[in-house]
């Protein structure tokens, strides 16, 4: 691998940069993604930052079931993030759909729209399950770059 | 001088104060909006429909995830109508129980909202503060609870777990603390002139407007209007409780801030009462599996307003019909009107002001101008930086200042 | 007499045909059956001259020969009246309610969207709350009809 690459693998390893997507969730996992950045778990001394857009993106944190109103946006926002890039599916509706299942409204799950890297489930995820999430997400990367 | 513009403000995913996906359209001319049209549902998950398939225990999981934010508004709200059909009598424990985690909800529903206000204004320390403190009611719901969210504590007939005397004790001790916080708040938010004269005179929506357009929660209320479901048709504890409403007078944004903080001393108050005067006695009644036919209106005051639900059975162990009609559909209606002839930097704020939920609601379309000659997208994002901007050079309001100050004494 | 018996009085005094329609639930809950005929007549009083000033959401319903469509209206601090009218089902068709209550602007949509009811006198707008590219013969909250089975519960 060039040194470039080793360079901006070691970047975005050591800090993500991170958009947070909402295709039509209740809200619960959107906020404990917001708590996550608060001073209580704090995920910015770990080198998350949230971005405002997908083109600055490394990792988008997706929560929701995928309503059909909103599944083009979000295949649109996955087109416009740069490679190499992570989804992380936040949530138990996100991952399957969770309760909303079999609503007629509702893909059911992120990973009917756009490829997933990581699942994190819970109604919500709780934020250590997120960080959690997100850390094994960059130690099964690190690992991959050893190879 | 007659130039008209569209500009299409998509909410999109780059939104991390609202957190949800909806987009305005706005007509300006030069800088001031003059027509402004809402489209939403992109949370339409047909909750409704996957009611009448499902049972009505299991519905009431359901309908809790309408929110995340208000879950327990919503269940409520459900179960109190269930129980009304089958003519239930919820024993009065259950009821005080239901209370204190409405208000706890309120508390950090009122928390979650202060923070991003200051961070749509570009008071991004004040987002630190409340959230950090928040934290500290998300504990005592995982406490009582089980979850910091989404708390299932309803049953039809009750609620499912009960409050120990320890709970209890560490409760008050929780509510000690976040008073002494929201005092500082109330301090902050009346005493620092840079946030007074960003908030006064944005946003305005007259008394008779809120009347009009059927304004509901601390919306009304700032303006005046003294509506609030626990008055106005009690349920739960709420008729054996003391409280105020709270109205402010200046119908703007700053009025919806005052009305919000105020609230949460409210809300301590009734808690300590709920804690002092919780009955004795079970906590729920059995409830059958099949509900006699009927139907019923249950209404509660969620976090952001009047949240109301009907429900009609037909004697089969699932429901007939499942109508939710949650506060935002009924506030969103009046931000075109609080928009009208105001600037395009005063967006942001005027739309998180009225504490949006876009997932309790459906979706509210307000049509005012059509067909367009420019138009152009500008991102939730570069709207919020632009607002900042805005404020900062044409009115002298920088928030780099408070920022500094309030971050020199912020402690994790 | 209790505030609910005697709003009853009223309506069953100027409005004989309601006479037997309207019903006491219990404290601050009423409601009544109305032909869709008179209905304007009894709204336009409950609102001008019994003080109704707050419209909290109208409830359509499917009841498979017919729509039901109930208006809640509430008087401030106090009752929530539920005025129900049923239609034909072969052909759903209602005057708007926004020239008394901008709100039901929204709350018509849903009527048109889920149920398919054709609402008169209502601005044109973007449908609402159904996604842009959903079928417009499709009306979910119909009773006949359900989504097809996309989920694989193998």
């Amino acid at each position: 691998m060039g040194v470039i690459t080793k360079v901006v693998n070691w970047a975005r390893l050591k800090s993500p940069w991170v958009l947070h997507f909402n295709t039509g969730a209740c809200n619960a996992c959107d906020i404990e993604i917001v708590a996550a950045l608060t001073p209580r778990y704090d995920i910015e001394r770990f080198g998350m930052i949230l971005k405002g857009t997908p083109r600055h993106a490394d990792v988008l944190l997706c929560s929701g079931p995928v309503t059909k109103q909103i599944e083009s946006r979000l295949k649109r926002i996955y087109e416009q993030m740069p490679e190499p890039k992570f989804v992380l599916a936040i949530g138990t509706c996100a991952c399957s759909g969770g309760v909303f299942e079999g609503c007629y409204s509702v893909k059911a799950g992120i990973d009917k729209v756009i490829p997933v890297s990581a699942y994190i489930p819970g109604c919500p995820a709780s934020p250590k399950a997120i960080i959690d999430g997100v850390a094994k997400l960059l130690v099964s990367l690190e690992e991959s770059e050893k190879k | 001088m007659h130039n008209s513009q569209d500009v299409k403000v998509p909410f999109g995913p780059q939104h991390p104060a609202l957190k949800e996906p909806e987009g305005f359209l706005i007509t300006l001319r030069g800088e001031k909006i003059t027509a402004s049209s809402v489209k939403i549902g992109y949370n339409h998950r047909g909750i409704e429909k996957a009611c009448e398939e499902r049972t009505y225990i299991q519905d009431l999981y359901l309908i809790e995830r309408v929110c995340g934010i208000c879950s327990h508004s919503h269940a409520t709200a459900f179960v109190q109508a269930v129980e009304e059909i089958a003519g239930l009598e919820v024993p009065k424990r259950a009821l005080y129980i239901r209370s204190l985690i409405g208000e706890l909800e309120r508390i950090h529903s009122h928390l979650l909202w202060l923070g991003v206000a200051g961070h749509e204004i570009g008071f991004d320390t004040l987002l630190m503060y409340t959230w950090r403190d928040r934290e500290v009611v998300m504990d005592i719901l995982a406490l009582l609870t089980g979850n910091r969210v989404n708390y299932g504590m309803n049953t039809i007939g009750g609620v499912r777990r009960d409050i120990t005397p320890a709970q209890a004790k560490e409760v008050l001790k929780a509510v000690d603390i976040l008073e002494e916080r929201t005092k500082y708040y109330i301090k902050i938010a009346t005493q620092e002139t840079t946030i007074i004269e960003r908030l006064s005179g944005v946003g305005v929506l007259s008394k008779k407007d809120a009347l009009k357009l059927g304004a509901v929660g601390p919306t009304a209320r700032a303006s005046g209007v003294a509506r609030d479901v626990r008055k106005d048709d009690p349920y739960a504890a709420y008729g054996e409780l003391d409280f105020k409403v709270i109205t402010a007078e200046t119908c703007d944004v700053y009025g919806r801030t005052v009305v919000r903080v105020l609230e949460l001393m409210e809300a301590y108050k009734i808690i300590r009462q709920i804690i002092k005067n919780m009955p004795e006695g079970p906590i729920a009644v059995r409830a059958p599996r099949k509900i006699p036919a009927g139907e019923a209106v249950s209404r509660y005051e969620a976090p952001r307003g009047e949240d109301f639900h009907y429900v009609r059975s037909n004697g089969t162990e699932k429901p007939d019909r499942v109508k939710v009609r949650a506060p935002t559909l009924a506030n969103v209606q009046a931000v075109s009107k609080m928009l009208e002839d105001r600037y395009l930097a005063d967006m942001p704020i005027v739309i998180a002001a009225i504490d949006p939920c876009f997932s309790c609601t459906d979706r509210s379309i307000i049509i005012k101008n059509s067909g367009s000659k420019n138009s152009k997208t500008i991102p939730w994002e570069v709207l919020h930086i632009q607002s900042i901007e805005w404020y900062k050079e044409r009115r002298g309001i920088d928030f780099s200042g408070l920022n500094r100050k309030y971050a020199k004494g912020f402690k994790i | 007499m209790s505030v609910e018996e005697n709003l009853k009085h009223k309506l069953e005094s100027r409005f004989p045909h309601m006479k037997d329609t309207v019903v006491v639930q219990r404290t601050r809950r009423m409601s009544a059956d109305v032909a869709q005929e008179r209905f304007f007549e009894v709204f336009d009083y409950l609102i001008n001259e019994m003080q109704f000033t707050h419209l909290c959401t109208i409830t359509g319903m499917d009841e498979v020969e017919s729509f039901g469509i109930i208006y809640h209206l509430s008087r401030e601090g106090e009752i929530v009246f539920s005025l129900r009218i049923h239609i034909s089902h072969d052909n759903p068709k209602i005057k708007t309610v926004t020239g008394y209550f901008l709100e039901a602007d929204a709350y018509e949509r849903e009527l048109n969207d889920l149920l398919g009811i054709e609402i008169e006198g209502l601005a044109p707008g973007h449908r609402y709350p159904l996604p842009d590219n959903w079928p417009k013969e499709d009306h979910p909250l119909r009773k006949d009809w359900k989504p097809e089975s996309e989920v694989d519960h193998a």
